[in-house]
This record gives C-alpha cells, structure tokens and sequence, in this order.
C-alpha cells in the first residue's frame, strides 16, 4: 500500500519508465509547441484586454476581413485599429498553432483522451473566432456577446495549460500515488477552486463589458481568495514536502496577492479616469495586468488540479487500488494516466 | 470544517452569478419601443404658435478642461483645433450643449412633417461637429469626413437599429435615418476614443441646443401645457412644467449645479443592466 510520506516502491508509481511511449521524442515536441501556444494565448488575452480597455472593439467594422483586407493598409493601422487589428492577427496565429497541435496530438498521442483534448482545443477556438466575429456583426449585443468571449478565451488557456501540464516530463516522471487525508480530498477542493476562477474571470468580464456592475465580481474576489487559501493552505498542510503539489500552490497564492492588489488599484483608477475623454493611463495597464494575473492564477489551480489528480488517490481508496484501476482504465491506449 | 468551506463558497459563487443575471434581466433600463408616429393626426397651424426662450446658468467653479491625447494618430496630432475635452463647457456661468425639447401636450397629439434638409455631423480635427444636435424622426442624417484620416462612425442607440460604418478620407457621405425617437442617442468613432457626440431623436420640430452664452430658443411651439426637459451629457436631465399660451413667447431659465452627475455608469457598485 503506498503510503504519503512513505518511500516510494514499484507498486506505487503511477507512471514507469516502461509506460513513457515509444515516440517519446514527437511528446517532446507537442510540450514545446503546447507551450509556445499558452504563450501566445497570454499574449492574445493581453491583447483582447488591450482592446477592451481602449475601447477599440468596434474599431474595425467588418470581419472576418479587415476594412476589406486581410492585411491591412499601413495608413489604416492607427489609434484603436492597432489593438483591434493586433488582436486579430494574434488570434490567427493562435489558431494556426492550435491546428498544427491539435493534427500533431491526433496523430503522434497514443493517448486518445489527449487525442480529444487537442481536438477540444481546435473547437474553442474556432468557437472563440465565431463569437468574436458575432461581436462585431452584432454590436448592439457586445456586453452580451463579450461575456462568451471572455469563458471561452479562460477555458482555452486552461486546455491549453492542461496540455502542457500532460506533456511535460514532470508528468512522466515517477510518481508516489499518494492517499488524500479524509475531509475534502484536495482534488475535490482544487477543482472547486478552477471552476471559481473561472467564473471570477468571466464576471470580471462581465464588469469591463459593462453587462454587470462591480458587486459580482468583488463578491467573486472574496469568495475566490477563500478558496485559494484554503487549497494552499490544505496543500501545505498535507503535502508540504511534496514540491510537485505545493510548487504550483505557492505559485497561486503569491499570484493571488498580487492580483487583489491589482484589482483594487485597477478599479481605483478607473474611478479616477471616469471624467476623462478617453481611456488613459494607469487605468489600461493596470486592467490589462489584472487580466493576465488573472489568467496566470487560473493557469496555476488548473496546474494544481490535474497533479493533484494524478497522484492523490480518494481517501477511501488505497493508492494501490488507484493504480491498478486507472492501469485497466488506460491499457487500451498504450499509456498509463 | 473544509468540506463545509468549500461547499458554502461554492453555493456564494453560484448565487453571486444569479443575482447577477437576475438583475440584469429585472433592472430598469433602456427606452422601450414606442409607437410610429404615422397614425396619429397631421398637426395644421393655427398660427398662434408661441416662442419659448432661456438660459442655461451652471452653479459653481467651471470646471477644468481636459486635455486630450490625439497621439495615436498623427493626423490628429497635427491637426489645428482645440484638444481639450468638450462633453462640459462652461462659459461666464452658462452651460453650453444642453439639449432643450418638450414632451407631452398637443406635440404628442399630432404627427409633424419631417424636413428633407438632411442635419449634418462633420468630423473635423478629429472631433464631431456639433458635438450636441438634434434631428427628427426620418430627417436625413448626413455624415461626412474633412480629415484627412480615416473614422468610424458607431451610434449606439437602444431603440433604433445600432450601425457602426467606416469612413475613409474623401468617402462620400454616410446618409441614415433614424425611424424612432429616442434621447439621446451616444456617438462614437471607436478608432479615435475621445470622438463624442449625442443625437436626440424627436418626432417633432420642438428642441433646441444651448449656445455657448448658454440661451436656447425653441419656436413656433403650439399652445399648451408641457414639460420641458434640459438635458446634458454628464451633468443629467432636468424638467420643468411650462404653458404655452397662444403667440406666448416665456423664458425658461434653468441652473445646473455643479455637483450634479447624470447618473447610473458602469463604475456603479449595484448590478445593472447595462445590456439592450
């Protein structure tokens, strides 16, 4: 029986040298690429922020095309249509990357549910590209369409994040299989926290959009540092020695504090700058920051989550149970998740 | 003790998004649809019309203009004309950019005719030209660019149809109408942000827009009894009761002070709905 703190014995590793597939090499690959594409999809959230925060959305009337071009004219690159354009070009770029991946996992994964996931990841975006042309060809429903746009923006990074997470080497390495305390195993906890960061995201949105005020989202804020600290809080109190669990959960709260910091002097500065002509500084870069915390906390509990899932059995089961079933689970494919 | 943390945050979440789309779908908000005003009878001149006439006082310091910053295009950079913000100007106490239109009596009673001279907004220097106008129902809007760069032209009405159209340097005209009334209607270029304008949309000729020296005057008003109802883009609405006797000429004065805001704004702490 594998035991937390126990050293570990064959029966307790989760994932052996003799489960790494044989084309070991084309997973190393898709790491990269799953990683350049979470890269480029912060530098599209950070984008998509920069054209709220300017107000830039309707800056380009047309879409798919750009006044009429898919490149545009030098001349019409100015003020807001650089942010809206930006964003656009971005977004193709995430969209190609998101193919290739997708073709690539489908056909180098002896994983089928990883085979599904990149294909998951090629509909969120050609999901998010539809909304984002719905947005412009309905301006009169932005706040409602912006919303959307925002949960399938976040959901994406986190199937993005989730795709490096099951790529990446730490994930082969071997690994105790650990029996979660009783109480609220932590697997349950950190799904829990996801699902509230989440939704943080999307009524942070929802405030920027203007289709809610601010009560929501600070409600949100509350509700969501209470969930961070208590999964950092049971990490660290259970699994503290452990840096594959705890790495990501310090990570978390470290980014949690920022982020409350941000938020509050984001919505001060926009209080500030309500009476000005037009969007300024700090206000924007404040925003924009708050985002991409935002998304990099989502990214850390989703990091969080699926660890805590690969090595933490419920605690009414025995890590080795867990073993032998997610091996019967897993054996059709080749690989052992 | 986790578990019950963890399931009390939880079920907050939960409510936290119902209440939130709950007050989103039950608040105030928007004007709804009003009837076309083509059934109602033509309205025939007695010529007994009257004249009402006032100034617009602001109560307080005249606020500090706001610079703007044209920096994200050259053009606008370069380009003469004032770069400081006009949603509140104030001059010698009087407040300019008030719309000024009555509602209720006979001018609810009666269609009027709609004028075939179109009302034209100029974008000149990178702003809009009048900043403050307005237009009845079905009069021609015409839109047109004197800059040498290129705008985009978004009214984002509630009861009207919503259009955003691109105008380049030397593109001819943008000619729309408005089929409903509606006040006010915002306007904005969302390439060059700080480009505002409002439009009041009235099924009849009674309105008026408050000069720089503050006065108004709003002619050849059929006699009766109606509200009049001042409004300014940030300092709100006002409305008063006035008779129009026949051939009455009245002044109307009215005072904004300087404390007044004109109300709910995304910064509000209360959902809202915001949304058409």
């Amino acid at each position: 029986m594998c035991i937390s703190g126990k050293p570990s014995t064959e029966g307790c590793r989760l994932i052996d040298q003799k489960d790494k597939p044989a084309n070991a090499t084309a997973n190393r690959g898709v790491h990269r690429l799953a990683l350049i594409l979470c890269c480029m999809t912060v530098a599209l959230l950070v984008a998509g922020a920069l054209v709220t925060s300017n107000e830039a959305g309707d800056s380009v009337p047309d879409w798919p095309l750009s006044f009429g071009r898919w490149l545009i004219r030098s001349n019409n690159f100015i003020a807001n249509v650089r942010y809206e354009y930006s964003h656009r070009f971005i977004a193709g770029v995430v969209g190609f990357i998101t193919l290739v991946l997708a073709v690539w996992t489908y056909f180098g994964e002896q994983r089928n549910w990883m085979r599904r996931l990149g294909l998951i990841a090629f509909g969120g975006v050609v999901a998010q590209a539809i909304i984002g042309g719905m947005r412009v060809w309905f301006p009169e429903y932005k706040a409602l369409i912006a919303v959307p746009h925002a949960l399938v923006a976040q959901s994406f990074f986190a199937v993005a994040v989730s795709m490096v997470v099951f790529t990446s080497r730490s994930w082969w390495s071997p690994r105790e299989i650990k029996t979660d305390e009783k109480g609220l195993p932590l697997r349950t906890l950190t799904g829990m926290t996801v699902l509230a960061v989440l939704i943080q995201l999307v009524l942070g949105a929802g405030f920027r959009h203007q289709a809610f005020g601010i009560a929501p989202h600070i409600a949100g804020a509350v509700i969501v540092a209470v969930l961070i600290a208590t999964t950092v809080i049971t990490v660290v109190r259970r699994h503290r020695d452990d840096g594959y669990l705890a790495r990501p959960a310090k990570f978390a709260i470290a980014l949690l504090i920022i982020q409350l910091g941000l938020g509050i002097a984001a919505y001060l500065a926009r209080l500030a700058s309500a009476g000005d002509p037009q969007p300024l500084e700090p206000m924007i870069s404040l925003t924009v920051a708050h985002l991409v915390v935002g998304a990099l906390t989502l990214a850390m509990m989703v990091t969080l989550m699926l660890r805590s899932h690969q090595v933490l059995a419920p605690a009414r089961q025995t890590a080795s149970d867990a073993i032998e079933s997610r091996k019967v689970q897993s054996a059709p494919s080749g690989s052992t998740v | 003790m986790l578990k019950k943390i963890g399931t009390i945050c939880t079920m907050l979440m939960l409510v936290t998004i119902l209440v939130a789309v709950g007050c989103k779908h039950s608040g105030g908000g928007g004007n709804s649809a009003k009837p076309d005003e083509g059934t109602k009878p033509a309205y025939a001149s007695k010529s007994d019309e009257g004249t009402i006439t006032g100034k617009i006082s602001f109560d307080g310091a005249a606020p500090e203009l706001k610079k703007i910053d044209m920096s994200q295009d050259a053009y606008c950079a370069g380009s003469s004309g004032d770069k400081t913000a006009d949603d509140l100007l104030v001059a010698d106490g009087k407040l300019a950019n008030v719309f000024v239109y009555i509602k209720g009596g006979p001018v609810d009673k009666f269609s009027f005719p709609t004028p075939s001279d179109p009302v034209v907004l100029d974008q000149q220097g990178c702003r809009y030209h009048p900043r403050v106008f307005g237009i009845q129902v079905n009069q021609p809007f015409k839109v047109t660019n004197s800059d040498t760069t290129t705008h985009n032209i978004h009214p984002s009405p509630k009861t009207n149809p919503e259009w955003n159209k691109m105008q380049a340097q030397g593109a001819p005209a943008i000619e729309e109408k408005f089929h409903r009334p509606e006040t006010l209607i915002p306007v904005k270029c969302n390439q060059h942000p700080w480009m505002k304008a409002s439009i009041g949309v009235l099924a009849h000729p009674y309105f008026a827009v408050s000069a720089k020296d503050g006065t108004y005057t709003i002619k050849n008003v059929p006699p009766g009894t109606y509200t009049l109802v001042f409004w300014h883009e940030t300092k709100g609405e006002q409305s008063q009761q006035i008779t129009i006797a026949a051939k009455e000429s009245k002044t109307q004065d009215v005072t904004y002070k300087a404390a007044a805001t004109a109300g709910a704004t995304s910064m509000q702490i209360a959902p809202t709905l915001l949304l058409p």
